[in-house]
């Protein structure tokens, strides 16, 4: 008898016209780590609900079949007798923690269960995520990859032998979703728990999964091994799923669509030695600034601090100096923590400096109120719910032309909403749409204010690969909007295809600007600031090649090789034969 | 009856979802008007004294009772208990009349898109509850303040202050942070958050009876506390209550024996504190 | 007095944010916060109704002396002390005008001044007893003396949602100011700035509505799974929790303390009549 068994259970929310999931069966064994991959409102995430008996206990819809978690039938089962089975981590899972210190959310389960040994379950469950000696500290202290693990804390304190975690790497930055995918492969191999993950970074499946599932239109389509699941890529590129980038390289270079295929690094550079291809030497490049437009903003010599509960004060910007000019597509780049939101809000006159000066077109912001830099800087939050401030898509790109009282505002407006493709959803409401829709909205709303300059917080961040895709073309677009973007971004791809100017950022400190030959060469640099190339990148380091910033650069480069490889080997048959 | 409950039951869970931001909602805007500054022109005070479209919003959206009590109780733990100004006993009226207040208001709109309505009840929320707050201030003031009669103008003088604050309430904060607001808000979230919450959308021909939900246990049970906490407060305040002056005559010489009697324990319970709290202190780091 | 100053002052979130917190965790290593919760409950009911049992100007102006000398030890948050004068000027001066205009004199205000007074101490030892309890500790005492689980459990729940909350507030209020337009001129009195600002205090709660709704739904989710609905029916629980409560010496001398004190004012009292 499989650990979970489905089978044949159909659900429907109340309310909805057609059912999540219909007619899904599924098996899964202990000691499995397995990713279901999927679009959005395919049923993942109620397939995982239906396994901790929220449905149909919780949402009480109209279910069909049987499901048996941990040999309990869930239909009859309590959701308290399975949440010793079943651990879950929400995809919003700030909101799943509670308790204000980090113990006492850690214990929080064992506690309700009444087990007098509540807080050294606690300890043990931190200290297996790895924040032992964070007991006491409190929850908003902590940083956005603490806070995910120490919602993983709260799900294994009760040890159950199921864990399933809701899209941890969309709300992560790449190093953090690094760490936790670690701890839960240390969970799956020390403890034997069964781990499943809804998941659509195949670069991450193939890392760390064993099986994998798709699903598509409340359906279950197949669940294979990772290896065979992966592979197929065309079924998956239908899907909107993007498999690893070295296998779809490998796939666009044989046209072989089989299990021979490599799915991650390793694999991928045993698999193109065999291509022969040509080393290239990497000269290590110098920055060459090049600053010749029109100045926009001129950041002299920031210091920025904020005080902490403790009335103490932390530094986040130390002596930076910054000009930024027409024409500049700024990358902004550095892991959490390194002071890019900072430093993009003192250019809002939002945040002033402590010590130095922000000149925005020669107006110094120290003393004039926020609304003043309105008309020349536009910053678009990292959650686009918090821009949404009407109750429509529509009033809300009005707003501002509306306060403004410019005649003729509605055909700028009607020129954006069809820019953005808004048209079908202008009169909902922002916070009740989809997460690239979002995004799609808040983008828009920046550009009706026509700013100078526009600032994005992580415009690709919590969006699923297809839409991440969709998003970045809008961003191409930005630079015919205004005279400078800056981006403050994880997504190193956006980056590569973007920005004509890279600003790393570590500890409250610019440590380099240029371009991107000059970072992405740069290993060192990588390194210290935290930063994770996309993995064809990365292949092609190890390979040596020349640098491949996309997929379609690595596969022209290696044909080109091979025909050089071709040519060579005509010349040296032809030596032999004289 | 029977078609109306399975209309309108919410689960358990449903409940607690509204409880919940109904709390944390009002507590944190009460906060906020707690720290807001107020402008005085002499008698005439500007002044917010809470932003009560937020509970009315929900209470008219969703079950009132749930709303109404996570307001009230979410108005004592931010806008009291944190910011230091509990009042023990005479927070029981300002609770009861809170929730008394947002209930009515809950009740009586039924269809939430009806401006009109919603504008009403609003404004009826407003004045049900500063008038309770107005009657016990001016009750507490007769009551506590020894021969109130004797104070010439004190009664006057109680009367016109709490008057035109009940007044100034009402119109100020009444209208402009009651009524408008929640003629503005109610229509926009309705229909829009109730999914949210999963849960489906008051509906117009739903018609709750203030019998269904004012039941007369209810009435009785909120009647009773009411006039206990009212009879406790008051008495606590009266001269009825046990007086301490006493009446006993002792030598004075004989008090001060024993007053500096009691300043030398005193003296010795705190060099005893000391003593054994570094003795802990000192094990605790060993 | 300038209002747009103030209400910037206000805007200032991340400060509001530091004292609120700060008011609620920051004080929890003084002398007080030491004592267990059931007896600064106690203390707390004593100097709650005991002002109200006498006309003595000696007893009630030692017991003020007793508590701005406990304010001292138990470290206030300067922004609540500032909220209690504040508060306790404004309405004193105010009652005072009033009753002067209505035709009284300086002798017969003395009871309304010693009104104040206990209105005062009573505030102090609010002031005192709920801000250096830790939300935690609050909450657990008073689930202790038997107030319902929902009850205690909400208190810990919006304290750590608070700072989530004033956060989000604050992004959507600035959404407002990034986007729109203050007034060119300020009016008479400050009237459009203040109106422009008090009408985006109320919109930005819009947002923040649909939001937390939002915040609800996942939170009651994960309560539900965590077993907390379940646990506030269950007495074992409540004693597990609780277990660590206990009454020390500390409890002891404190309660021996206060009530040694308030004998020796009656005693003063009495000699000094």
């Amino acid at each position: 008898m499989s650990l979970i068994e489905i089978n044949h259970v159909t659900f429907q929310y109340p309310g909805a016209t057609v059912p999540s999931l219909s007619d899904v069966s599924l098996n899964i064994e202990k000691g499995d780590f397995i990713a279901i991959m999927g679009g959005n409102g395919s049923g993942k995430t109620t397939l995982c609900k239906l396994l901790n008996g929220l449905i149909p206990h919780y949402y009480v819809g109209d279910i069909e079949g049987e499901v048996i978690v941990d040999k309990m039938k869930t239909l009859e089962s309590k959701v308290t007798d399975l949440s010793g089975s079943v651990g879950y981590v929400y995809q919003d899972f700030e909101n799943q923690l509670v308790r204000a210190k980090v113990i006492e959310d850690a214990s929080y389960s064992p506690l309700n269960f009444g087990y007098p040994d509540y807080l050294e379950r606690g300890k043990k469950a931190l200290e297996k995520v790895g924040l032992k000696g964070k007991d006491d500290e409190y929850i908003w202290e902590l940083s956005g990859g603490q806070k995910h693990l120490l919602a993983l804390a709260g799900a294994i304190s009760l040890e159950p032998g199921i864990l399933i975690v809701d899209e941890p790497v969309a709300q992560l930055d790449p190093q953090h979703a690094k760490a936790l995918y670690d701890v839960l492969k240390w969970l799956n191999e020390k403890e034997q728990t069964t781990i499943i993950v809804i998941e659509h970074h195949t670069e991450f499946i193939s890392e760390y999964c064993k099986n994998v599932v798709l699903m598509a239109d409340s359906k279950l389509i197949w669940k294979k091994s990772v290896r065979e699941g992966l592979t197929r890529i065309n079924e998956l590129r239908e899907r909107q799923i993007y498999p690893p980038q070295i296998t779809q390289a490998a796939y666009a270079l044989t046209e072989k669509e089989d299990r021979t295929l490599p799915i991650n690094l390793s694999e991928a550079t045993e698999y193109f030695k065999s291509f022969n291809l040509t080393e290239c030497f990497q000269p290590y490049l110098t920055p060459v600034p090049n600053h010749t437009g029109e100045k926009i903003v001129d950041i002299q010599q920031v210091d920025f601090s904020y005080k902490m509960i403790s009335r103490q004060k932390k530094k986040i910007l130390k002596d930076v100096s910054l000009t930024i000019h027409k024409g500049d597509r700024i990358a902004l780049v550095g892991n959490n923590g390194a002071g890019k939101s900072t430093l993009m809000r003192l250019m809002t006159g939002i945040e002033k400096p402590e010590f130095g000066d922000v000149l925005l077109k020669n107006i110094n912001t120290k003393g004039v109120a926020p609304e003043s830099f309105a008309d020349m800087v536009t910053y678009i939050y990292q959650n686009p719910e918090e821009m949404f401030i009407e109750d429509s898509i529509q009033a809300d790109i009005e707003y501002f032309l509306k306060a403004r009282k410019v005649k003729d505002y509605s055909e700028t407006v009607e020129k954006i909403i069809d820019l953005f493709q808004l048209r079908e959803i202008k009169d909902r409401d922002g916070r009740l749409l989809s997460g690239g829709q979002q995004r799609r909205a808040s983008l828009a709303i920046g550009v009706a204010m026509q700013p100078s300059l526009i600032l994005l917080d992580e415009p690709t961040a919590n969006l699923d690969i297809g839409t991440r895709k969709h998003i970045a073309q809008f961003i191409q677009s930005l630079k015919n909007e205004a005279e400078a973007v800056i981006i403050a971004t994880h997504d190193m791809q956006l980056v590569s295809e973007w920005a004509n100017r890279i600003i790393v950022m570590k500890d409250g400190q610019i440590i380099h600007d240029g371009d991107r030959a000059s970072v992405f060469s740069n290993k060192a640099l990588l390194n210290s600031a935290g930063l994770t190339p996309p993995q064809i990148m990365e292949l092609s380091q190890l390979l040596g090649t020349k640098l491949a910033y996309s997929i379609e650069e690595f596969v022209a480069y290696a044909q080109e090789s091979k025909e050089e490889v071709t040519f060579d080997g005509y010349y040296k048959e032809a030596a032999r034969v004289y | 009856m029977g078609q109306l409950k399975t209309r309108y039951v919410m689960t358990e869970q449903q409940k607690m979802m509204v409880f919940i931001l109904s709390m944390s909602l009002f507590g944190m805007a009460t906060m906020v008007s707690e720290l807001l500054p107020e402008l005085k022109f002499g008698l005439v005070e500007f002044k917010v004294e809470y932003f009560l479209f937020i509970p009315l919003s929900l209470a008219i959206l969703f079950h009132p009772l749930h709303a109404a009590v996570g307001a009230a109780l979410g108005r004592i733990i931010f806008g009291e208990i944190m910011l230091g100004q509990f009042e023990a006993l005479g927070e029981i009226e300002s609770f009861l009349g809170l929730v008394l207040a947002l209930y009515v208001a809950g009740i009586i709109v039924r269809d939430p898109s009806n401006k009109k309505m919603v504008g009403f009840a609003a404004l009826l929320a407003v004045v049900i509850d500063q008038f309770i707050s107005m009657g016990v201030d001016i009750g507490k003031v007769w009551i506590g303040v020894e021969e109130f009669e004797a104070v010439p103008g004190l009664i006057e003088s109680i009367v016109a202050i709490e008057g035109f604050a009940f007044l100034n309430d009402v119109l100020f904060s009444g209208i402009l942070f009651a009524m408008i607001p929640t003629m503005y808000l109610v229509p926009k979230l309705y229909g829009k958050i109730e999914p949210l919450l999963g849960m489906k959308p008051k509906t117009k021909d739903l018609n709750i009876p203030i019998s269904d939900i004012i039941t007369p246990n209810f009435m009785v049970g909120a009647a009773v506390i009411a006039v206990v906490a009212f009879v406790a407060e008051a008495f606590s305040e009266s001269e009825f209550a046990p007086s301490f002056e006493w009446a006993f005559a002792v030598e004075n010489e004989i008090l001060f024996m024993m007053i500096s009697l009691i300043v030398a324990s005193l003296i010795s319970i705190l060099i005893i504190w000391k003593i054994l709290s570094n003795r802990e202190n000192r094990k605790t780091t060993n | 007095m300038d209002i747009t100053k103030k209400l910037q002052g206000f805007i200032s979130v991340e400060q509001l944010k530091i004292e609120v917190l700060n008011a609620a965790y920051g004080n929890t290593d003084t002398t007080i916060a030491k004592l267990d919760s059931r007896t600064i409950f106690m203390w707390y009911v004593f100097y709650a109704i005991f002002p109200w049992l006498t006309h003595s100007w000696i007893v009630l102006t030692g017991m003020f002396l007793m508590l701005v000398a406990m304010i001292y030890l138990a470290r206030v948050s300067y922004l609540l002390l500032f909220l209690f004068v504040f508060g306790l000027v404004g309405q004193g001066s105010m009652v005072l005008g009033v009753s002067l205009f209505f035709g009284g004199n300086l002798t017969t205000i003395l009871p309304l001044l010693m009104f104040e007074l206990k209105l005062a101490i009573i505030s102090l030892a609010g002031l005192i007893a709920f801000s250096t309890m830790e939300p935690e500790k609050l909450s657990d005492g008073l689930l202790k003396i038997g107030v319902p689980a929902q009850v205690s459990f909400s208190i810990s729940y919006g304290y750590r949602m608070l700072p989530t909350l004033i956060e989000e507030y604050h992004h959507v209020f600035m959404s407002f100011r990034l986007r729109g337009k203050a007034p060119d001129q300020h009016g008479l009195l400050y009237w459009r700035t203040v109106l422009y600002f008090m009408t985006l205090i109320v919109k930005s709660f819009y947002p923040l509505m649909l939001s937390s709704a939002k915040r609800a739904r996942t939170t009651v989710e994960s309560l539900e799974s965590r077993g907390s609905l379940y646990s506030f029916k269950n007495p074992a629980v409540k004693k597990v929790k609780l277990g660590y409560m206990k009454f020390t010496y500390k409890d002891g001398l404190f309660g021996l303390f206060n009530l040694l004190y308030v004998i020796m004012l009656f005693m003063l009292a009495v000699a000094l009549h």
